[in-house]
């Protein structure tokens, strides 16, 4: 239900992006999905089928990757690892998910 | 057929949701209504501390409730007793009000004649944290019996959140609730978050949180 929920906000954000580039049909987009940002990318996986149904995205393909963190401290931006949420610079477990909520529309193919 | 492109966009999952809820708030400050969004799990007392907060509040400020939940209208019949403007919203089965719901939400309330509106979100510490609802500040309330490890299990909401109410202090001797973790925990997802230890059964501690919302309020509407 949550991760239905998303994935109808993401259309959203699609078809403002197909507007702007001139795109008629998109078929695949790349999503950036982060520790930080309370998605399970399995279950959006499995949701996906069904958020898409009925939409002008029925031919949509997902593919996720893992989202970027940001160090308060000193800035420095990595991938999530599944151990412990620490800057790899400077060691400091003051983080937050780089782009906002950490749940980032990376790229899209269309045409 | 066209060549396929690739496009990098780079941009924020829910941008569209932000970009309205950024209109929404500045329609709030042209009109001088402040809208605050409450969040917590089930059961936390988010009821019980918004009765505390409007019995405290309601004679300096003009008040209005948004209570959402799934289903039923037990929270907004509660609330209508204390005799400031309650609505009930049903989400339908979603588990979060985006900002298009809340303006409707708003709409509906009818909000001139307020200084404060106040949305009770649905139960629930993921999903409400992911959509910005165009709400001026977030606030959430911890209880004490869900533990003090809630801000590592879900760290999104403490970032999103401006203070955080910790209920129900009047059980603390029952619990292994350590606040000094709590604080720590909260403060290393949020360096800015006010935190707030209250009881809103016996009262203790919500005189600093309605002061601090006075206070915020009134900032913003002046």
């Amino acid at each position: 239900m949550h991760e239905v929920g998303i994935i109808s906000a993401m259309l959203k954000t699609l078809e403002r992006v197909m507007e702007e580039e001139g795109l008629t049909h998109v078929e695949k987009v790349v999503l950036e999905v982060g520790e930080l940002s309370g998605v399970v990318p399995h279950y959006m996986e499995e949701c996906f089928p069904a958020a898409i149904y009925k939409t002008p995205f029925e031919d949509l393909k997902m593919e996720i990757i893992p989202g970027m963190i940001q160090c308060l401290d000193c800035e420095a931006e990595f991938p999530v690892r599944n151990e412990e949420l620490k800057c790899p610079e400077c060691g400091s477990d003051k983080i937050k998910p780089a782009g906002g909520t950490g749940f980032i529309i990376k790229e899209i193919y269309g045409s | 057929m066209d060549p396929v492109k690739i496009i990098e966009i780079k941009e924020n999952v829910f941008a569209d949701n932000d970009a309205q809820a950024e209109r929404l708030r500045k329609e709030l400050k042209s009109q001088k209504t402040f809208l605050l969004n409450l969040m917590s799990s089930p059961g936390s007392g988010k009821t019980t501390t918004l009765l505390k907060t409007v019995e405290s509040l309601k004679e300096r400020l003009r008040i209005g409730v948004m209570e959402a939940d799934i289903d039923s209208a037990v929270d907004a019949e509660t609330m209508a007793r204390t005799g400031v403007r309650t609505i009930q919203l049903h989400t339908g089965g979603m588990c979060h009000l985006d900002a298009g719901m809340t303006k409707q939400g708003l709409q509906e309330l009818s909000i001139e004649d307020l200084d404060l509106a106040i949305l009770e979100n649905v139960g629930n510490l993921v999903c409400p944290a992911e959509f910005d609802t165009g709400a001026v500040k977030n606030v959430m309330i911890l209880s004490v019996p869900e533990g003090h490890d809630k801000p590592l299990k879900y760290p999104l909401i403490f970032t999103v959140c401006d203070a955080l109410i910790i209920n129900k202090i009047d059980v603390l001797p029952y619990f292994d609730f350590d606040m000094e973790k709590v604080k720590e925990y909260a403060l290393m997802r949020n360096p800015k978050l006010k935190i707030f230890p209250i009881s809103a059964k016996t009262g203790e501690g919500v005189e600093a949180w309605t002061e601090w919302l006075h206070q915020t309020v009134t900032e913003w509407i002046e």
